[in-house]
């Protein structure tokens, strides 16, 4: 078999979507219909979202919300975890509260997140901490108990305390596992957010507290612009993407031994 | 077997401790608080599911969103799993079809949602169209990953012995690619019934994210907090189902 060479690997790959463009474009055409979606009216409108500044403000806003409860997650989670992990007694005692919890979605604890704490940021910071917990807890317990046997028995026979062995030995070794939960839980949380603020927006009559997933729920109930829809739809993709990848090459970078 | 029985009730009995501890901390915070609106107290929540269960209302909505989620994932292992074995088993197929796949994959099946809205309306469709879009990703992703790692030496061997390329991919291939295949089931159930509950929630007159929103807007507490369980619980029960079909068809892969 030939090796291809990377352009005409690209090429491949790039015959199908530009086949589905045309198609959707071609049909839409046909339809002629001013409300119906197609590619040329989306870059349309992208430019027009991106150019009034509606857009990058709406996404800045949920990923501040997304960090606000990442951070929310991870104060609790990481404590919690490396103890769970350090300590079979605690995580004994523990566990039940966490894995009773797990099934339940995030999306699902949203009513009550309204009803505590109102339609604004604070119930969509509490979704995504939640949904950022279980993976974060999950992992850094994981990490904390595979830390090699050997290395704490060498910390403990050079007498170390137990809370300078989980700073120096523990937390390093646990690092990658606690990072595969980190990007786990980016993105959850980022799923989470669009669904909270669609929600909100779908069920709060559309009081405004923003959002990329508040924009596209006023899309689609209040100005009916589905061109604007599937720009939200890209971003939230785009942004996904972007996430993941990013904390990624971190993690790369800041941890050079760990094969991801 | 004895030793093992102690320990399943050994820690059922710390399972139990545990649960009665949080359940202490929530009454004595609910009394705190003293609104039963915000957070109403442990009995009267259970004598809401009590009441929800016998009316059978609880379990009227639960069905509703299971049997939804089961067409889906029928529905998303018919597309997935044949578009996985043949991008397993054709290099070029799949460098024809992964870019689109890998476009599409960051899409949220919960952007779907407004889209979904406006061309399925309100009904059944949005929310199977939004959960067999869910399950759909982790399940082709999963078929193409077992269908990869299956031993070069078994297709091998079976081509020796002259067997038919589509008895290699039925009695070869599948069974070897079946673990991973089990595997991402798994992610795409769990996948799938968070996205029922932000599907019905917003767009669907029925079903258990129907019924939490329903009883909020009625400042009903005590029922949207059973309803919230029963999402946990019938979350618990299909990953458990899985989990069991894992064990049970590819139990040499089950022991990790």
């Amino acid at each position: 078999m030939a090796r291809d060479s990377t352009w005409s690997r690209w090429g491949t790959g790039l015959v199908l979507p530009l086949v589905l463009l045309l198609t959707w474009e071609a049909i839409g055409a046909m339809l002629q219909s001013p409300r119906t979606p197609v590619p040329t009216k989306i870059i349309a409108a992208a430019g027009v979202l991106i150019a009034s500044g509606d857009l990058p403000l709406a996404i800045l806003q949920s990923l501040g919300r997304v960090f606000g409860g990442l951070m929310v997650a991870v104060a609790i989670a990481l404590p919690l975890g490396l103890a769970m992990g350090n300590s079979r007694a605690v995580e004994r005692n523990v566990d039940p509260v966490v894995e009773t919890f797990r099934p339940i979605a995030a999306i699902a604890i949203l009513p009550l997140a309204i009803l505590w704490l109102g339609t604004g940021t604070a119930a969509a910071v509490m979704i995504v901490a939640y949904a950022a917990f279980f993976p974060l807890i999950v992992n850094t317990v994981a990490g904390a108990k595979n830390v090699h046997p050997t290395l704490l028995q060498a910390a403990a026979t050079m007498g170390l305390s137990r809370f300078t062995i989980i700073r120096t030995v523990v937390i390093p070794a646990a690092l990658p596992s606690i990072f595969v939960g980190l990007r786990i839980a980016l993105a959850v949380g980022w799923t989470a957010i669009v669904a909270a603020e669609l929600a909100v927006g779908a069920k709060a009559g559309g009081g405004g507290s923003g959002g990329i997933g508040q924009m596209m729920f006023i899309f689609y109930a209040y100005s009916i612009e589905l061109n604007r829809i599937i720009v939200c739809m890209i971003a939230v993709g785009l942004i996904a993407l972007v996430l993941d990848r990013g904390l990624r090459a971190l993690m790369r970078a800041s941890m050079p031994w760990v094969k991801s | 077997m004895t030793s093992a029985w102690l320990r399943h009730a050994g820690s059922a009995g710390v399972y139990l401790r545990t649960m009665a501890v949080f359940i202490g901390v929530w009454w004595l915070i609910a009394l705190w608080t003293a609104n039963p609106i915000l957070l109403p107290t442990p009995p009267v929540v259970l004598d809401a599911a009590i009441g929800l269960a016998r009316d059978l209302e609880l379990f009227h909505h639960a069905g509703i969103s299971l049997g939804r989620m089961v067409i889906s994932i029928t529905l998303a292992s018919l597309l997935a799993v044949p578009l996985g074995l043949a991008m397993g088993l054709s290099p070029r197929f799949e460098r024809i079809v992964d870019p689109t796949i890998e476009v599409l994959r960051p899409i949220s099946g919960i952007a779907w949602i407004p889209l979904a809205l406006f061309i399925f309306g309100i009904g059944n469709a949005l929310p199977v169209f939004i959960m067999t879009y869910a399950a759909f990703f982790p399940i082709v992703l999963g078929t193409v990953l077992g269908v990869r790692t299956v031993d070069r030496r078994l297709i091998d061997a079976a081509r020796t012995m002259g067997v038919p390329q589509r008895t290699i991919v039925t009695r070869v291939v599948i069974p070897a690619a079946l673990p991973s295949l089990l595997v991402a089931l798994r992610v795409g159930v769990a996948l799938s019934w968070t996205a029922v509950v932000a599907a019905e929630l917003i767009g669907a007159p029925s079903g258990l994210g129907y019924g939490v929103e329903w009883y909020r807007e009625l400042l009903m507490t005590p029922q949207v907090m059973s309803f919230i369980a029963m999402i946990g619980v019938i979350g618990y029960i299909c990953d458990a189902g899985v989990r069991w079909l894992n064990r049970h068809f590819t139990p040499w892969a089950a022991a990790r």
